[in-house]
């Protein structure tokens, strides 16, 4: 039970009616949109599992419909919840933003999600849309092939929520090194973990407990 | 009531230290306002032995961030403590860091509410997850030890025996045994308890299995729709899910 409400704790549950939308689920946007005892109509979305979502952050897409239909981009934004997928530069529409009493605000273009069906993976190599399948390699990697030429589309390297990039991270001064954080310093024995603070600590505990019953 | 005023003084110090970085020696016990802080330092009286006079709080400062942090908007932080490298660190070692994860946490809670009070964002939160997943992940191991102990020595997983009973109203639920002072015959309140049901429950726990009955039978109906409508919006689910 503790750990659940420890989880639930770190992860709040969204309300059953929440509508997603391309804001993050704890930021004021959502909550002016979602505000509590709100009954919207519910939107239906294809059911795609997990392991089969094929479209990540970062990847080339081909836009199949809309207004800029046949043009490619990458992805800047993907939204589970709603199959949707919003491309850098394209469908897009104008709109101002920090409007005041007085500054009528700067006019921006700002991108439409698109769904799903509305995009396709572009093959790396040949720059033309191509159907993508899961499959594993000969190692046991779980891979995305273009299905026309075979190759292997690489998932690009997805951003940390932390927006921590590991390759170029220099230790703080709160940070443990590599070093200490992986050295073994576990010796098993048969004490408990409270008799072995007790040894380390000497503490010495001479007290005897009195007769309790467990019923 | 000096000592009440004193430590209200503190407080306000306090929040006045968070806006001005350096420390000012205070006054001792009499006046009692840590406002006036160009007079000399004096020792402390004997009567308020708990009262701190002097230039470091020792401690105190602890409950706050590293000064060059103070202001920042965000404050960079590494990765949380893995299982996999806490499993390999001795007792001492969890201990100990159990405890500074601890004053972590302290820290990062002060400056959370403090930033609610400032009506201001919170300078990097995620820190307070990770601090929070470390410490899970430690009693996780502890706990582990502990069972894997216990399962060696006595053969039982859970530390405290219990077995399932049935209350007054029908209900079977898992009794853990208590800790008690005095012996069950000696024990009234224990006494009075009742862990068996008279006949008459027996209409009830029917109804309360019609009732369960009836929720299950709704919910898989509620399914059975929820899956037919879906089907009906996007009919290629509905073919790929007929072929496998």
């Amino acid at each position: 039970m503790r750990l659940s409400a420890l989880l639930s704790a770190a992860r709040p549950r969204l309300p059953p009616g929440y509508r997603h939308g391309t804001w993050p689920p704890d930021s004021m946007a959502a909550r002016l949109r979602n505000p509590p005892g709100q009954r919207r109509r519910k939107i239906f979305v294809e059911p795609i599992a997990k392991e089969d979502w094929k479209v990540f952050k970062g990847d080339t897409v081909q836009v199949l419909a809309g207004k800029d239909a046949g043009k490619q981009g990458t992805v800047s934004q993907v939204v589970r919840a709603r199959n949707w997928v919003v491309v850098e530069g394209l469908n897009t529409h104008y709109r101002y933003v920090n409007r005041t009493a007085k500054y009528s605000g700067s006019y921006i273009a700002s991108e439409a999600p698109l769904l799903l069906s509305q995009v396709c993976l572009v093959d790396p190599e040949d720059r033309q849309p191509t159907e993508v399948q899961w499959r594993y390699t000969e190692e046991g990697e779980r891979v995305r092939v273009a299905l026309r030429s075979g190759r292997i589309l690489p998932v690009p390297p997805q951003p940390r929520p932390d927006g921590v990039v590991p390759e170029q991270w220099i230790d703080g001064p709160k940070d443990t090194s590599k070093e200490d954080a992986l050295a073994k310093t576990y010796r098993p024995s048969l004490k408990t973990f409270e008799e072995e603070i007790m040894d380390a600590m000497g503490i010495v505990e001479t007290r005897r407990a009195k007769k309790s019953y467990w019923y | 009531m000096a000592a009440a005023a004193a430590v209200a003084a503190l407080g306000r110090s306090l929040s006045a230290a968070l806006r001005l970085p350096r420390a000012r020696p205070g006054l001792p016990g009499m006046a009692l306002n840590l406002y006036h802080k160009n007079l000399p330092k004096v020792e402390t009286l004997p009567q308020v032995k708990f009262l701190h006079t002097t230039v470091s709080r020792r401690g105190l400062e602890e409950f706050f961030d590293d000064p060059g942090n103070w202001g920042e908007k965000s404050v960079k932080s590494g990765d949380s403590w893995n299982i996999k490298q806490l499993r390999g660190k001795s007792s001492e070692d969890l201990h100990k860091l159990w405890y500074v994860l601890l004053k972590e946490k302290n820290m990062l809670l002060t400056l959370e509410q403090e930033s609610k009070r400032q009506r201001k964002p919170m300078p990097s939160p995620e820190r307070l997850e990770k601090v929070e997943t470390s410490m899970k992940n430690i009693d996780l191991v502890v706990r582990e030890r502990e069972i894997a102990l216990r399962l060696l020595q006595t053969g039982h997983e859970k530390p405290v025996p219990g077995e399932w009973r049935n209350d007054f109203l029908g209900r079977t639920f898992w009794y853990s045994y208590k800790e008690w002072p005095i012996p069950w015959h000696l024990n009234k309140k224990h006494k009075k308890k009742r862990f068996y049901y008279l006949p008459h429950v027996n209409h009830f726990i029917r109804l309360r299995l019609e009732k369960a009955l009836r929720k299950r039978a709704r919910q898989q109906s509620l399914e059975r729709t929820r899956r037919k409508v879906l089907e009906r919006k996007f009919p290629d689910v509905a073919v790929k899910s007929q072929s496998q």
